[in-house]
C-alpha cells in the first residue's frame, strides 16, 4: 500500500484518490481505486455502465463517504459528509440530469445555494435576495465564458439542452476553484452544442482548475484529456497517458479485451 | 444557434398573447367575472341587491380569512412538493389547548395566543420531523398526524366543547377596526408577508427549488432537511393563527372544529395556480382562490341553495380549477 507519490516538482497533486472502495450492503461498487489529478490536468474517467464511475464521482463530490480509502485535496484529507462540504472545498460537479432547477431563472440557478442578500445584516438574517446584483454578475460571468444566453432572467424551462448545459458548466466554472467534475457533459447534446462544451473544457485545460470528465465517447476523451482512468466492474483496470494511447486501446481496456499489469501512477 | 433558439422561444409570447394572458391571470379573471355575474344576477333573482353591499363583501372576506391564512402555509408546503393534511386537526388541537389554558388558568389572552401558536408550531415541527428526518412521504406522514392531533384534541377536551374562557380574548380577535374584522386584517398581513417571503427571500427560493428538483437542490448544497422542517413549522404556525381567530369567532373550543379545512386550503392553493407536483405557486393566486371559494358559498346562500348542494358546487369549482391548471401547464410546455 503506497500513497501515490508527489508531483515531480515537489507540489502534491491537486487531488489524490487513494485506495478508495465503496460497499453498498452486499454489493461492492468500486474496489481499491487509486489515481491522481495534477493542477490544470484534465483526467477522463471511463468505463462501461455499472463500472463504478458515478459512485466514485459521488464520493469525491461529497454525496457519501467511501467505505475505505481516502480522498486528498492539496495534500489534506477530505472528510465530506454532504455536497456542501465539497462545494466549500472548491470542487464543483455538473451532473447529467440534475444540473439546474427548471422553475428558476438563469441567475437564480447560477447563484443557487450562494445567494447575495441586500439590506445589510437584516437582509442576511431574513435572506432577502439581491436579484439585481446576482443578475448582473451572472450576465458578466457567462459573457466572460462566451456563453450566450438572451438574458439572466430567462426561465431554464424555455432553454435548449445545450444552453442548459452551458449555464450549468458556467456556474461550476464561476464558483469552482480547484476541481470541476463533469458527468457525461455532452451526452444529451447535438453536434454543435457538443463542440461548444468540448471547447469550454479545452479552454480551461492548463488553468488553475483541474477537471475530471466522465464520458462514453472515446474520440472526445482522447481529444480533451491528459490522462485516462479506466474502470471495469468496479476495478481500476488501467491508467493511460492520453498521448500514448488511442481510442481503440481505451475501448479494449473498457471491455476487458486488454489488461494492464499494475503500474506506478503516472 | 443560440440566437435562433432564443427567438423561437420568444415567438409564442407575441403570437399567443391572449392565451398566455389567460393562462397567467386566469384565476383573477374568474374572480372578477364571478363578482360581475353575481352583481347582475342577485337583483334579478332575489329582487334586491344583496350581493354588492359593503357588509356582504366584508362577510365574504371574513369567511375567506381563516382558510386564506391556512392556505398561505399550504402554498409553501405544496410548492415544496409536499402536502399537509393535518391542518384541520391542528386547528382543533390548538383551539382546544388555548381554550383550556384560558379557562383553567388566570394567564389571560396572551397565554391563549401563545399556546395556540405554540401548539401549531410544535405540530408543524412534528410533521417536518417525520418528513425530513424519518423520510416519510408527506401525504402519509400528515395523514397519520391528522389522526394523532385530532385524537389528542379529543383526549384533552374529553370530547366536549370548551366554553367560558377569557372574554378579552374573544373581544380582541372578533373585533372590527372601522368596519374591517381583525381576522381580515390578520389574513391580509399574513398574505402580504407570505407573498414577499415566497418571492424575495432565500426561504421562498429554496421552497421552489426543492419542489422543482429536491436532488438538484441538495446537490447545490442547500440544507434541504432544515428548510423542509421550516416549511412545515410555518404551515403549523399559520394554522395556529387561524385557530386563534376561529376560537374567538365561535367563542368555544371544540375538538371537532376544522374538519375538511385541509381540503379548502389545498383547493385555494391549487385554484390559485400552485402546482400539486411542486415548484410553482403564488400567494396572490392562493388568496384569490380562497376568495372564490368564499364567494361561491356566499352566492349559494344568497340564492338559497340547500347546503348539501353547496358541497357539490364547491367540489365542481375545484375540479374546474384543476382543469384550468392542467391547461395552463400544457400551454407553458408548448412554449
Amino acid at each position: 500500500m503506497t500513497t501515490p507519490s508527489a508531483h515531480r516538482d515537489g507540489q502534491p497533486p491537486l487531488l489524490v484518490v487513494d485506495h478508495i472502495s465503496k460497499i453498498f450492503g452486499a454489493v461492492t461498487a468500486i474496489k481499491d481505486i487509486t489515481f491522481t489529478i495534477n493542477a490544470g490536468q484534465v483526467v477522463a474517467l471511463v468505463g462501461d455502465n455499472g463500472a463504478g464511475k458515478s459512485t466514485l464521482v459521488k464520493i469525491i463530490s461529497g454525496l457519501f463517504p467511501p467505505t475505505s480509502g481516502r480522498v486528498l485535496l492539496n495534500g489534506a484529507e477530505c472528510h465530506f459528509t454532504r455536497p456542501a462540504d465539497a462545494l466549500h472545498a472548491g470542487i464543483e460537479t455538473v451532473y447529467q440530469d440534475l444540473a439546474l432547477i427548471e422553475q428558476l431563472d438563469v441567475a437564480d440557478n447560477v447563484f443557487l445555494g450562494r445567494e447575495t442578500t441586500r439590506f445589510g445584516w437584516i437582509g442576511r438574517l431574513l435572506g432577502i435576495l439581491d436579484r439585481d446584483t446576482m443578475r448582473a454578475q451572472t450576465a458578466d460571468a457567462l459573457a466572460d465564458l462566451h456563453i450566450k444566453i438572451p438574458a439572466p432572467t430567462l426561465a431554464v424551462s424555455s432553454m435548449s439542452g445545450g444552453q442548459r448545459q452551458a449555464v450549468a458548466i458556467g456556474r461550476a466554472i464561476t464558483w469552482g476553484r480547484k476541481l470541476l467534475i463533469l458527468d457525461e457533459p455532452t451526452a444529451a447534446l447535438g453536434v454543435e452544442e457538443t463542440e461548444q462544451v468540448l471547447q469550454m473544457i479545452e479552454k480551461l485545460r492548463g488553468t488553475a482548475m483541474s477537471q475530471l470528465v466522465i464520458s462514453h465517447n472515446m474520440q472526445h476523451v482522447h481529444r480533451i484529456s491528459d490522462k485516462i482512468v479506466v474502470l471495469r466492474q468496479g476495478w481500476h483496470v488501467a491508467t493511460l497517458t492520453t498521448a500514448e494511447t488511442d481510442p481503440q486501446e481505451i475501448v479494449a481496456y473498457i471491455t476487458g479485451a486488454k489488461q494492464q499489469t499494475p503500474v506506478a501512477e503516472g | 444557434m443560440q440566437s435562433t433558439r432564443s427567438t423561437r422561444a420568444a415567438q409564442p409570447r407575441d403570437g399567443q398573447t391572449l392565451g398566455e394572458f389567460i393562462a397567467r391571470y386566469g384565476i383573477f379573471l374568474v374572480l372578477i367575472a364571478l363578482v360581475i355575474v353575481l352583481t347582475i344576477l342577485t337583483p334579478i333573482i332575489r329582487g334586491e341587491q344583496f350581493f354588492l353591499t359593503v357588509p356582504n363583501l366584508i362577510q365574504v372576506a371574513l369567511q375567506a380569512s381563516i382558510n386564506a391564512i391556512i392556505a398561505v402555509g399550504m402554498t409553501f408546503v405544496i410548492v415544496s412538493a409536499g402536502i399537509d393534511l393535518s391542518v384541520g386537526s391542528i386547528v382543533a388541537l390548538a383551539g382546544v389547548g388555548a381554550a383550556l389554558v384560558m379557562r383553567d388558568t388566570a394567564l389571560g389572552p396572551v397565554a391563549g395566543v401563545g399556546v395556540a401558536l405554540g401548539i401549531g408550531a410544535l405540530c408543524g415541527a412534528f410533521n417536518g420531523f417525520l418528513i425530513a428526518r424519518v423520510k416519510l412521504p408527506p401525504f402519509i406522514a400528515t395523514l397519520g398526524t391528522m389522526g394523532i392531533f385530532r385524537g389528542i384534541a379529543l383526549v384533552i377536551s374529553e370530547g366536549r366543547s370548551i366554553f367560558g374562557f377569557d372574554r378579552t380574548f374573544v373581544e380582541i380577535f372578533s373585533a372590527r377596526i372601522g368596519d374591517i374584522p381583525v381576522a381580515v386584517i390578520v389574513a391580509a398581513g399574513v398574505a402580504l408577508c407570505g407573498a414577499l417571503v415566497l418571492r424575495y427571500t432565500k426561504f421562498g427560493k429554496y421552497t421552489i427549488a426543492m419542489g422543482g428538483s429536491e436532488r438538484t437542490a441538495r446537490l447545490a448544497g442547500i440544507p434541504i432537511n432544515r428548510y423542509k422542517l421550516g416549511i412545515y413549522i410555518l404551515s403549523g404556525l399559520l394554522t395556529g393563527i387561524a385557530a386563534v381567530l376561529l376560537l374567538a369567532r365561535l367563542r368555544s373550543g371544540d375538538p371537532t372544529f376544522g374538519r375538511l379545512f385541509e381540503l379548502d386550503a389545498i383547493a385555494a392553493a391549487v385554484m390559485g395556480g400552485t402546482s400539486l407536483s411542486g415548484g410553482a405557486g403564488s400567494i396572490p393566486g392562493t388568496i384569490v382562490g380562497a376568495l372564490i371559494i368564499s364567494l361561491v358559498r356566499n352566492a349559494l346562500n344568497i340564492f338559497n341553495v340547500p347546503s348539501y348542494w353547496q358541497e357539490v358546487v364547491i367540489g365542481g369549482v375545484i375540479v374546474l380549477a384543476v382543469v384550468l391548471d392542467q391547461w395552463r401547464k400544457r400551454q407553458s410546455q408548448r412554449d
